[in-house]
């Protein structure tokens, strides 16, 4: 049961694929890689439903015995008043008060039952949609007297082996190529979109973030006619600052695609937090290709899904 | 053979296709999708993106997939037979900038409302949010800009205009475009046995409902 909501805490899963000419963005885990590592230690399926903790997470009572595991972002959790660590099973009884805290470093950490939590899936998946209210528990974020329903199951105790440990940080360098309208920047703000260390403002979430930094300039002046964007789109609004599109962006947009976040580093995205540094690494496109096959070699031993997780 | 299409390649699995116009984006679109190369194939007012799966396909080859999917030209899609009816009940608090279009205008709001319902229109594109409708077909006399501030919320099932279109607000949020008026039609409804009643390339006439017919 849920005694304190915690700032935006949702049951996240798989993307939405297939859907984006229907207006149906990729939803999911913000970041699926640390959503399968909490699952994998309970012997989930990588996409088992579970609670996504956004900087500061709830606190729950457990009404029945209960093997959990918390992955992603360091949080400063208690059970019963006493430190548990991520990245290992950790069980629970009925009547255990578990308070996860706030984020130490990072944004979002994933916190798995063993069995995964029982929600409906909505349009081919469980993960939540806020702005249409659809998916996970009721479409909404947690709040305070929700009772989530899992099947209990006992599981080994396993904890992650100490090389898939993402490491969180608070200046992020992800690699991104070049996209459509690129080159409707001056080469002066080329060099700025990929030198810069950027500010990620307050105004960072599941749809996207704004970048604070130096104001770049669109020679057409800012609007283009409505095209396809996808999560790891950077946009240079009117404005002039870069926003960077996450997992529930919106599937079209009208303002010039500046850059594209590459597939190997997208899923960092969902570990960014306001205030944090970000840069952007630019990569040919079949450089930030063989930077995924080698993240995806370095992850299979312990995730032989990776390739459906970095999706 | 050489395509006509120009093809961009964008980032490390995105490809972007040229289209002279929305009719003709969709159409690839329908065209590729038949094919099945890509993960997902998302039509824009002028253009067609492709995700592609990089892990099994090399670019080279999702560029030569999809001219050769294109290479006998584009088969226009059928004209939907469908002709969809949107009820909107005009101004008041369910179109708050009515007024002010119409003073921009230089219209009455009756004259507003009979040129916006006289003519067919074309779901020219959806996108944005589930459902959301770009719909083509605007008379001239009703060109509005954007809201030069965009609103923080939007009630869905609102009607706006914006850079010569009409568009429908599936879901409730944030939005700029300039409001006159609000459909209880839904747009979307994940409940429902056809989640998108409206498509890409419907043909669709709009009707004056007055606010007492809203369903409460």
């Amino acid at each position: 049961m849920v005694l304190k909501p915690g700032l935006q805490t949702t049951v996240q899963s798989r993307s939405r694929g297939g859907m984006r000419h229907l207006g149906v963005p990729a939803c999911g885990a913000a970041d699926p890689l640390s959503l399968a590592l909490a699952n994998r230690l309970l012997g989930n399926d990588w996409d088992a439903p579970a609670l996504e903790l956004t900087l500061l997470g709830p606190d729950l009572q457990f009404d029945t015995a209960c093997c959990f595991a918390l992955a992603g972002a360091p949080f400063a959790a208690t059970l019963n008043g006493a430190a548990i660590a991520c990245h290992e099973v950790q069980r629970a009884i009925p009547g255990d008060l578990l308070v996860t805290g706030a984020a130490l470093k990072g944004a979002r950490a994933y916190l798995a039952v063993a069995g995964g939590i029982v929600v409906e899936e909505v349009l081919g998946s469980a993960s939540t949609y806020l702005p249409a209210g659809l998916g996970g528990y009721r479409g909404r974020a947690l709040a305070k007297g929700d009772q989530l329903s899992f099947t209990p199951r006992e599981v080994q105790d396993l904890t992650t082996p100490v090389e898939f440990r993402p490491t969180m940080l608070s200046a992020w360098a992800l690699r991104a190529c070049a996209s459509f309208e690129t080159q409707k920047l001056s080469g002066a703000d080329i060099a700025r979109l990929f030198e810069t260390n950027w500010t990620v403002s307050r105004r960072a979430d599941r749809m996207g973030m704004l970048l604070e930094g130096p104001a770049l300039t669109v020679t057409s002046g800012g609007r283009m006619p409505s095209a396809a964007v996808f999560p790891g789109t950077v946009q240079c609004p009117e404005g002039g600052a870069p926003f960077v599109l996450a997992v529930d962006a919106g599937t079209t947009g009208g303002y010039p695609r500046i850059a594209q976040l590459a597939r190997v580093d997208r899923h960092l995205l969902g570990q960014v937090r306001p205030g944090d540094h970000l840069r952007f690494l630019r990569r040919e496109p079949h450089a930030a290709v063989e930077a995924l096959h080698a993240k995806l070699d370095y992850w299979r031993p312990w995730l032989p899904d990776i390739d459906s997780i970095l999706c | 053979m050489v395509s006509r299409y120009v093809l961009i390649r964008g980032g490390d699995e995105l490809l972007s296709i040229g289209a002279a116009d929305p009719a003709e984006a969709q159409a690839i679109a329908e065209q590729l999708r038949a094919a099945g190369i890509c993960l997902e194939v998302v039509a824009g007012i002028d253009s067609v993106v492709v995700r592609f799966d990089a892990v099994a396909y090399d670019a080279d080859e999702v560029s030569r997939l999809v001219e050769d999917a294109l290479a006998d030209g584009v088969r226009p899609l059928a004209a939907s037979g469908k002709l969809l009816e949107i009820p909107i009940v005009y101004g008041g608090k369910f179109g708050p900038d009515l007024e002010h279009a119409c003073e921009t205008l230089g219209l009455t709001a009756d004259e507003f409302i009979a040129l916006h319902t006289g003519g067919e229109h074309r779901v020219d594109m959806i996108g944005f949010t589930p459902g959301f409708a770009y719909i083509g077909g605007l008379d001239e006399r009703l060109h509005l800009p954007r809201r030069t501030e965009p609103r923080q919320h939007v009630p869905a099932g609102s009607v706006g205009i914006a850079d010569g279109r009409t568009g429908l607000y599936s879901l409730a949020g944030p939005g700029g475009w300039t409001l006159v008026g609000r459909t209880p039609f839904k747009l979307f409804d994940a409940a429902a046995d056809d989640p998108f009643p409206i498509r890409a390339g419907m043909r669709i006439r709009f009707r004056a409902l007055s606010a007492e017919e809203w369903p409460a």
